[in-house]
């Protein structure tokens, strides 16, 4: 009894060092020197500018891929699990594919608005009276963005392996459609 | 004698009656901006939290871009009624390659335009 409590305290300390020290990581990388809070407070209507031509592109991308990636699911993959299902065919392994599918569509969708408001966030700061704020701001976006992104391979990964499916399903049904 | 607290009630009431008689148009007008302005508000929340509102590029900010948003859908579909054939199949394969290229020749939201050292510290910025 002793013996896992020493085990389990020992056990929490290592967890504590190790978030001690992601924690000091993070801060460390957020801390702007004061060459670098001078920059950003001189440059400020630059990034500003820059960051709001980066929303609106972002947003344009947004409105254009996002109908793309909704027809490839709605068109095609939900149609060819119908016509397999409403034909008596397993489908199991394409139902399954196309549904991870639409949650990661959901995920991107949730996620894009996430990183949207932390943009906006950091636009609404000002950067000549707060430059800590606004660079934390921006380093809150960036990691949101890198999520948005994250979500777009994950769509592609599951356009390839819906393919894959179809692919086996077709040697199966040649197979079966042969013998008969 | 009884009667005395009654008639006072009764006076009360028909004052009060009288009260909403008389101000019952500035009430209406009141009661219609009061729930105009509910619905706008719950209009405003569910713009706001639905997403709707970051897909809206009519918004100030948004002009520069938003005559590039590409309108017309040119995706086919593919039946879902009818028998399962080698041909259907193949039929889909081709329609969902077509797709997948297209959805694929873009890596949307890469780079890393946030970048610190490109946006706020770089030479580039202060120029």
């Amino acid at each position: 009894m002793k013996k896992s409590f020493i085990f389990v305290g020992f056990s929490l300390a290592v967890v504590t060092a190790f978030i001690g020290i992601g924690a000091a990581t993070v801060s460390a990388q957020t801390t702007l020197t004061d060459e670098q809070r001078t920059r950003v407070k001189s440059n400020c209507m630059v990034i500003k500018n820059t960051l709001n031509q980066l929303k609106a592109s972002d947003a344009l991308l947004r409105v254009n891929r996002g109908p793309v990636y909704d027809s490839i699911a709605t068109k095609l993959m939900d149609s060819f699990n119908s016509r397999l299902t409403s034909n008596r065919f397993d489908a199991q392994g394409l139902l399954s594919i196309s549904s991870g599918y639409d949650e990661a569509l959901e995920t991107f969708r949730t996620d894009y608005q996430t990183y949207e408001r932390a943009l906006a966030a950091a636009i609404r700061i000002d950067c000549t009276k707060d430059p800590d704020s606004f660079h934390a701001a921006i380093e809150t976006a960036r990691s949101k963005r890198k999520i948005v992104h994250e979500d777009i391979l994950r769509l592609h990964q599951y356009i390839d392996d819906y393919r894959s499916e179809v692919e086996a399903f077709k040697g199966n049904f040649e197979r079966v459609s042969g013998k008969n | 004698m009884d009667d005395l607290p009654q008639m006072n009630s009764k006076r009360e009431g028909s004052e009060l009656v009288g009260f909403w008689a008389e101000h019952r148009f500035f009430i209406l007008v009141f009661a219609t901006i009061v729930i105009s302005l509910v619905l706008v508000v719950i209009s405003l929340v569910i713009y706001n939290v639905s997403g709707a509102a970051q897909l809206d590029l009519s918004r100030p900010g948004y002009q520069s871009v938003s005559n590039q948003v590409e309108r017309e859908d040119s995706s086919d579909q593919f039946s879902p009624s009818g028998s399962v054939t080698n041909e259907s199949i193949n039929e889909f394969i081709k329609l969902y390659d077509d797709q997948a290229r297209k959805t694929k020749s873009v890596d949307a939201f890469n780079g890393d335009p946030l970048n610190p050292e490109l946006l706020e510290f770089s030479d580039e910025t202060s120029e």
